[in-house]
């Protein structure tokens, strides 16, 4: 369980695997926080991130864009995450981090809802998640 | 959509057949080299995406880079009518205005070579570049942010860091009508506004070229080029303000599609009616950050011709550092273009394509009316760009032309090539200096992850849709 890379001619592509769907956006959020190079070991604060969408697929993007925005304007550097609450329409969770102005290692610009979908596997759920970089 | 069938219409172009659900064909641009190169059936795939959306006028059209993107496939132009059809954040992309200008200079790459290291040094130190890179030298409060989104290189003009020549060289001169900063989100305000006067990171560039060949001399006098002259590349967009734009604007029209009745194959194409609110207020937002872009190229550029004047002494004036031009790759715009011997307005969306007006316009300025709009054609780090200009069958594309050379490798793949090479020093073996704030980045953009570019505007240049003038050999260049 966790993420690997996948080949996508213009962008980058991840696939994400998961025992159930809290576990999904977690393991999605810290890869794009791996990604990035927007981790911490240190736990300084907590900070409740919270989105509404229309189906699972919609709240993993707006999740993932809500983290893009924490890490790229707040500066946040993310230690671990907790999936609070997690509907068909709205995820609440807990982003313990640090915040701290240190240079990424990659630029993210987007995250997109191209070929995105969630399928359940053997033993969990499977993401492949195209970002534009 | 299952069996699509392609046919070749001529050397220089394919057509994929129309069937349900698309309400038009679409044509691609591709010589049999370009052909071998379109990767399977996603690419295909997406270009039929395009041709299905409600309103489209005229074939769903791909121009030689064409690679797979997402939604839209890079490459691709599309217009809809004003009145029945619609506007779509990813028929855009998320950089809203990435683009390329070329600035000329009087200097040869004779006089320049001695001290080109040092002249890259300066442009390296002096344009912020690299990942999040944020601005040193041009904070603006949200009332002045709010004139830049309103009036791109027009309020750069107003500043001093313009020219008149300068706002002549661009498309539009340089500012989108119809900005709204009021359909701008706080959000994309704040990634965007400590970014301004920045290059970015990815594929991104400041370069030195030396014009290597000329192919049009008529053209290339009245462009002002001549074999051995320095010239500069700049290739940036909006940066967080446009990335957040089109954020903002896919979940607000996937939101209404089910309530205009648009049946989305990929949620990425996620789009609303031109004349509807949402589509409004995403060409008010969307013309915004395109202006932003106009003046973040125009920051760049005074920065480099700051740089020009620390190295030589002398001011830019003297050192001729005119700009050739500006154009966009990722855009949307209200033009009116001819389809079966109509002339009607369209919102055409240009993708990872650059407009290519043909001689004669009356949208050009005076000095390009004879021969046509300029089109820069960047290549990859290692091989050749060209300067082409629009040409007599621009009319078919809606007047519009190729962006690059497109990408042919995944970043991954590209990465897997490149481990274990030191590509600074085989770049510099070719004669090419690099300074990259990211060597990740540097790896990504090999030459061998992008097509041919010889390929590509030979492709454009044999549908007479854009002649070339010019062949730039890259001689320096800043990577973010």
């Amino acid at each position: 369980m966790g993420y690997r890379l996948i080949d996508h001619t213009a962008d980058l592509g991840v696939r994400v695997t998961a025992q159930d769907m809290p576990s999904l956006f977690r393991e999605a959020g810290l890869a794009l926080a791996r990604i990035m190079g927007a981790t911490s070991r240190e736990k300084q604060e907590s900070i409740e991130a919270s989105v509404e969408g229309i189906d699972h697929v919609d709240m993993l993007v707006r999740w993932l864009q809500e983290l893009l925005y924490l890490i790229e304007v707040k500066h946040v550097r993310i230690a671990g995450i907790e999936v609070r609450e997690l509907s068909q329409a709205k995820l609440t969770a807990l982003v313990s981090c640090r915040l701290e102005d240190t240079p990424l290692k990659r630029e993210i610009k987007a995250v997109t809802y191209h070929n995105l979908d969630i399928r359940p596997v053997e033993g969990g759920f499977e993401a492949s998640i195209i970002f534009d970089t | 959509m299952e069996g699509l069938t392609i046919r070749r219409i001529d050397p220089y172009r394919l057509e994929i057949r129309q069937r349900p659900p698309m309400r038009t064909s679409a044509l691609l641009y591709a010589n049999a080299g370009i052909e071998k190169t379109i990767e399977g059936e996603e690419v295909i795939r997406q270009v039929a995406n395009v041709a299905c959306l409600p309103g489209i006028v005229g074939p769903s059209m791909a121009m030689p880079d064409i690679h797979w993107g997402y939604g839209f496939p890079i490459g691709g132009v599309a217009a809809f009518s004003l009145e029945e059809g619609i506007i779509s954040p990813g028929g855009v992309g998320y950089d809203i205005n990435c683009g390329i200008r070329c600035i000329r200079t009087n200097l040869t790459s004779k006089s320049v070579s001695p001290v080109l290291g040092n002249l890259l040094a300066l442009l390296y130190s002096t344009v912020p570049s690299g990942v999040g890179s944020s601005t040193k030298s041009f904070r603006v409060d949200r009332k002045e942010f709010r004139k830049i989104l309103e009036g791109g290189s027009k309020w750069a003009l107003r500043q001093g860091l313009a020219s008149n020549g300068d706002l002549e060289a661009h498309e539009d001169r340089g500012c989108i009508e119809g900005a709204d900063p009021d359909a701008v989100s706080e959000r994309a305000i704040e990634r965007g506004m400590p970014q301004l006067g920045t290059l970015g990171s990815g594929n991104h560039f400041l370069e030195i070229d030396a014009v290597d060949k000329i192919y049009d001399e008529g053209t290339a006098e009245k462009f002002g080029l001549f074999e051995g002259q320095i010239l500069v590349l700049v290739h940036t967009g909006s940066r967080g303000l446009g990335h957040q734009i089109c954020d903002d604007y896919v979940h607000s029209m996937l939101a209404s599609a089910s309530r205009f009745g648009i049946d989305l194959p990929d949620r990425q194409l996620a789009c609303a009616p031109v004349s509807s609110r949402e589509g409004r207020d995403y060409f008010g937002a969307m013309a915004s950050a395109a202006n932003f872009a106009f003046a973040n190229r125009q920051i760049i550029t005074h920065l480099v011709r700051q740089a020009f004047e620390a190295q030589f002494s002398a001011c830019w004036e003297r050192l001729r550092m005119e700009l050739l031009y500006d154009c966009c790759h990722n855009i949307a715009k209200k033009e009116t273009v001819s389809f079966e011997g109509k002339a009607q307005r369209v919102c055409i969306h240009r993708k990872g394509a650059t407009r290519a007006l043909p001689p004669g316009d009356t949208r050009l300025p005076d000095r390009y009316r004879k021969t046509g709009q300029p089109v820069l054609v960047p290549g990859d780090m290692g091989r050749m760009s060209y300067i082409l200009a629009g040409d007599e069958n621009a009319g078919e594309t809606f007047f519009s032309a190729c962006h690059g050379a497109g990408r042919l490798l995944s970043r991954q793949k590209a990465k897997k090539i490149a481990k274990g090479r030191r590509l600074i020093e085989e770049l510099e073996r070719q004669g090419i200096r690099v300074m990259a704030a990211s060597r990740s980045t540097l790896s990504e953009e090999i030459p061998e992850a992008y097509k041919d570019v010889a390929e590509v505007v030979s492709t454009m240049s044999g549908a007479g849709v854009a002649r070339i003038v010019a062949r730039l050999r890259p001689l320096a260049m800043v990577k973010g």
